[in-house]
């Protein structure tokens, strides 16, 4: 019984940390009906933004976490931010009126071109690096339950946010705009609206997302590797289909699905947690097969 | 689209046309580096210190050479397309100058070295460089014509040596090609001696193809389609016998042509019936367990062993069978998300294999020890003895696979023009619409999926034997999104295509020992650059490139509406 409930938080955790960049690719599906592939590489680009961050800190400032995690945080969102636009404008918004396929394909290019460019380019990017400790230690405890601090955070600032996102897309101006432009762009532009930069701001705001994410993924596992963003991207992006694509809740009750389908696997499935991974593409091809529009999707409902 | 302003470089076109070919011819005979490099001086005694014969050309001076004479006859002689031509040479001028260039300063010479240092002078890449620019500035100032159709009918001895001489000037290029810069890190400026070749010989072909002689040649040999099959499969059985013969380079071959046999399989998914595929390298795998499973190695589960001809049809119907399987969601599934789909088999196939699921895959130790093919007592991997010539070890398994290519080819050349064929493509256009028309697309979508996995099985069984021992690292995403990028950057639906595509991103890795590092990366940047400017792929599939300039002509169309009213 400790065990389940153990496992339970656990799922809840990692669903936290994949509702965080799920949300970017059903907010990105939503509007321009693109899969995203480099969504995955844009939350590892980001992890490893915070972590330059923090080597470029002077010391003093290296043993304050109080200043270091904020500004870690912020120099990760802000590299997740500058590739994502740079990936939008120069990329993607090319190929608006292209074949389906072609962004597709260029999605792929992007992901690989991201993990090599780290790979390459940042140093001892081949080894997994350690993440600063900077993060709250220690753990929560309720009853048999243990978890990291860094793991409620996790939660906290997973809903949080989502819940933040919800309320601007449904009240905001621009959240109007956001959702306009998903309904039917062309109408949306009769209507003053600029898609151009809903489109680019659905970018920034699902990779400021991911690179929270990011910076949170460091802090609970402790390290970091150049191939955590297509494992997790994939994971989150069954979040996305799960849950219903372009709906934000859907995302985010999606991810804790899948969080917990992994953890749960991996401790009752034959084969543990090596068949972790399987279970979850299984899901994802039922989940496809038998309700395409997902858990909270409706075939034809308003996205965003 | 025909309503283009004339270009405010016209009045410029010849003259610049004029000074690039000269200027093209110069550098040819001046020298390059001023100094030898740390790795010695460099090729074709474009060194200063070693130029004591500037008429003797050689290698990429000759080409360089070559180039500016053709961009001057071009320019002046009555040539069809004039703009593409000069443009094509233009560009093919300005590679090999800036590959040059950026390998001299890159490998230790810096900026002296490709211009001036202690009052000597070296300008040799530079005013090619310039030649370059003017004539590819040129060519849109003579204006960029569409390719003429040549219409003159031949006789058919006359159109046979037409071919055959084709076919064997192919045949030297692609010999060339391979041999071109040495055998791995022989020459330390292997990279630059080979991309340069490149480079003109793309220049070469893209003024060819401008002049519109590749399309005459590719309606030639579609009037005159049997002799053109068997000539060309004599030129590729013929390829041991050039100066390619040798075991790294029948290796290589090798290994190129079980990647073209798999892509073209995969081009019947993607390709005809429009269903993208992102796992498909692993019905490669599974078809490379299988016949690991049965060859009699130590390592394998299975203790039968049976002769591989059984082994490979039994690796093919297994990776056929799973291949319905995978196939069965596009009942329900359309588009991105049956992309996933399949992604979602790819990812279990290696999750599983990793973790040796059934005791069948070895996991992460391989299947080692597979024993070679053997065919009357003669050994795959041994060379083997032709009467007085002596064939390079591997040559039998290239000639192996020459035919594997041949056989998957001729069963896509008549699934394509088959009652099967016409249906995908129905399917690929408008799915709803097919089905209208009487097409039972669920099955057709299935059989798409079996007969493409079918064929990667069976490359999988000759993969297994040739290379000895498999792995499931072999078969991880990254491949399967490799197969998808020979099969676009071939062009969609094409056979030439997909081996064009399988060869460039299988050779060009061999041949860039010096970009290692880089090759993923610019593998990543070439997926974006090329569906960014010519999603079509290098030779498209005529119906293809038809629907697609089609749609961009609408688009343009739309967007014209669009401004007018705004």
């Amino acid at each position: 019984m400790s065990v389940l409930l153990q496992q339970l938080a656990n799922g809840l955790v990692q669903g936290a940390l994949i509702a965080l960049i799920a949300l970017g690719y059903t907010m990105v599906y939503g509007i321009i009906q693109l899969i995203n592939f480099a969504h995955g590489e844009v939350f590892m680009v980001s992890s490893y933004g915070g972590l330059a961050t923090f080597t470029l800190l002077p010391d003093d400032i290296k043993k304050t976490p109080a200043v270091a995690l904020p500004l870690m945080f912020l120099g990760g969102i802000l590299v997740a931010i500058v590739v994502a636009v740079i990936m939008e404008r120069f990329a993607y918004r090319p190929l608006r009126n292209a074949p389906r396929l072609a962004p597709l394909i260029t999605a792929l290019g992007v992901s690989v071109f991201l993990q090599e460019a780290v790979r390459v380019w940042y140093p001892n990017a081949t080894a997994n690096l350690p993440y600063p400790k900077v993060f709250p230690e220690g753990n929560f405890t309720l009853g048999p339950i243990s978890v990291q601090w860094t793991g409620v955070l996790l939660v906290v600032l997973s809903v949080g946010l989502s819940i933040v996102l919800q309320t601007y897309i449904n009240k905001s101006r621009m959240g109007r705009a956001m959702r306009a432009t998903a309904q039917d762009p062309d109408t949306a532009k009769l209507m003053g609206v600029n898609p151009d930069r809903v489109i680019v701001l659905t970018f920034i705001i699902g990779a400021a997302l991911a690179g929270v994410a990011g910076i949170m993924f460091g802090g609970y596992l402790n390290n970091i590797n150049i191939d955590m963003g297509f494992q997790t991207g994939i994971f989150a992006f069954t979040a996305a289909v799960l849950g219903g694509v372009g709906s934000i809740r859907g995302a985010v009750i999606g991810a804790f699905i899948i969080g917990l389908i992994k953890t749960l696997a991996g401790q009752y499935m034959p084969g543990g947690t090596q068949y972790d991974y399987v279970w979850i593409f299984v899901v994802l091809i039922l989940v496809l097969v038998f309700r395409p529009q997902g858990l909270f999707g409706e075939p034809e409902r308003v996205r965003a | 689209m025909s309503d283009r302003k004339p270009s405010a470089l016209a009045p410029l076109g010849r003259p610049f046309a004029a000074l690039g070919g000269v200027l093209g011819i110069v550098a040819a005979l001046l020298p390059w580096v001023t100094f030898k490099l740390n790795d010695g001086n460099w090729p074709d005694k474009s060194t200063l210190q070693f130029f004591d014969a500037p008429f003797a050309v050689t290698g990429f001076r000759w080409h360089v050479l070559l180039l500016g004479v053709l961009i001057l006859v071009a320019a002046f002689a009555p040539t069809p397309s004039k703009g593409r031509v000069v443009r094509a040479l233009g560009w093919g001028l300005t590679a090999v100058s800036l590959i040059n260039a950026i390998y001299i300063t890159v490998k230790g010479g810096g900026l002296a070295a490709i211009t001036a240092l202690d009052g000597e002078f070296a300008f040799g890449s530079i005013v090619g460089l310039v030649g370059g620019v003017l004539a590819i500035l040129a060519g849109y100032g003579i204006g960029i014509e569409p390719v003429g159709v040549w219409k003159f009918k031949l006789s058919t001895p006359v159109a046979y040596v037409v071919l055959l001489a084709s076919f064997a000037a192919v045949l030297y290029a692609v010999a060339a090609l391979l041999t071109t810069g040495g055998v791995g890190s022989s020459n330390p400026y292997a990279g630059a001696i080979f991309l340069s070749f490149l480079g003109f010989a793309g220049g070469v072909l893209g003024a060819l193809s401008g002049v519109g002689y590749v399309r005459w040649i590719s309606v030639l040999s579609e009037q005159h389609r049997v002799f053109s099959v068997i000539v060309l499969l004599v030129c590729a059985l013929a390829l041991p016998f050039t100066d390619a013969g040798n075991e790294y380079w029948m290796t290589v071959a090798a290994n190129i042509g079980i990647y073209a046999a798999t892509a073209i399989g995969l081009n019947i998914v993607v390709g005809l019936a429009g269903l993208l595929d992102l796992g498909y390298v692993a019905f490669m795998g599974i078809g490379a367990l299988v016949a690991a499973n049965f060859s009699g190695a130590a390592a394998a589960k299975i203790g039968i062993t049976l002769p591989f001809p059984v082994a490979a049809v039994i690796s093919a119907v297994i990776a056929g069978l799973f291949g319905a399987v995978v196939g069965s969601p596009t009942l329900r599934v359309r588009g991105d998300y049956l992309a996933i789909v399949t992604l979602a088999f790819g990812e279990i196939f290696t999750r599983s294999a990793q973790n040796n699921i059934g005791g069948l895959t070895n996991g992460s130790n391989a299947i080692p020890g597979i024993p070679p093919l053997s065919l009357f007592g003669a050994e795959f991997n041994k060379s083997l003895s032709l009467g007085a010539v002596k064939l390079p070890a591997g040559v039998l398994y290239y000639v192996l696979i020459v035919l594997l290519v041949a056989a998957v080819m001729t069963v896509f050349a008549n699934l394509k023009f088959s009652r099967i064929g016409r249906a995908w493509i129905a399917i690929r256009e408008d799915e709803d619409a097919a089905r209208a028309m009487g097409i039972r697309t669920g099955k057709m979508k299935i059989l798409a999926f079996l007969i493409g996995a079918m064929l990667a099985g069976l490359a999988g069984a000759v993969f297994a034997h040739k290379n000895g021992t498999v792995s499931y690292e072999s078969f991880k995403f990254l491949e399967s999104v490799t197969l998808l990028a020979a099969v676009i950057l071939g062009g969609m639906g094409s056979i030439p295509g997909a081996v064009l595509g399988a060869a460039l991103l299988f050779v060009l890795p061999e041949k860039l020992r010096d970009f290692e590092d880089y090759r993923l990366m610019i593998f990543g940047l070439a997926l974006i650059l090329i569906m960014r400017f010519r999603p079509v792929g290098l030779i498209p599939d005529a119906h293809r490139r038809a629907e697609m300039i089609e749609r961009a002509d609408e688009n343009a169309e739309e967007a014209h509406v669009e401004a007018k009213k705004a």
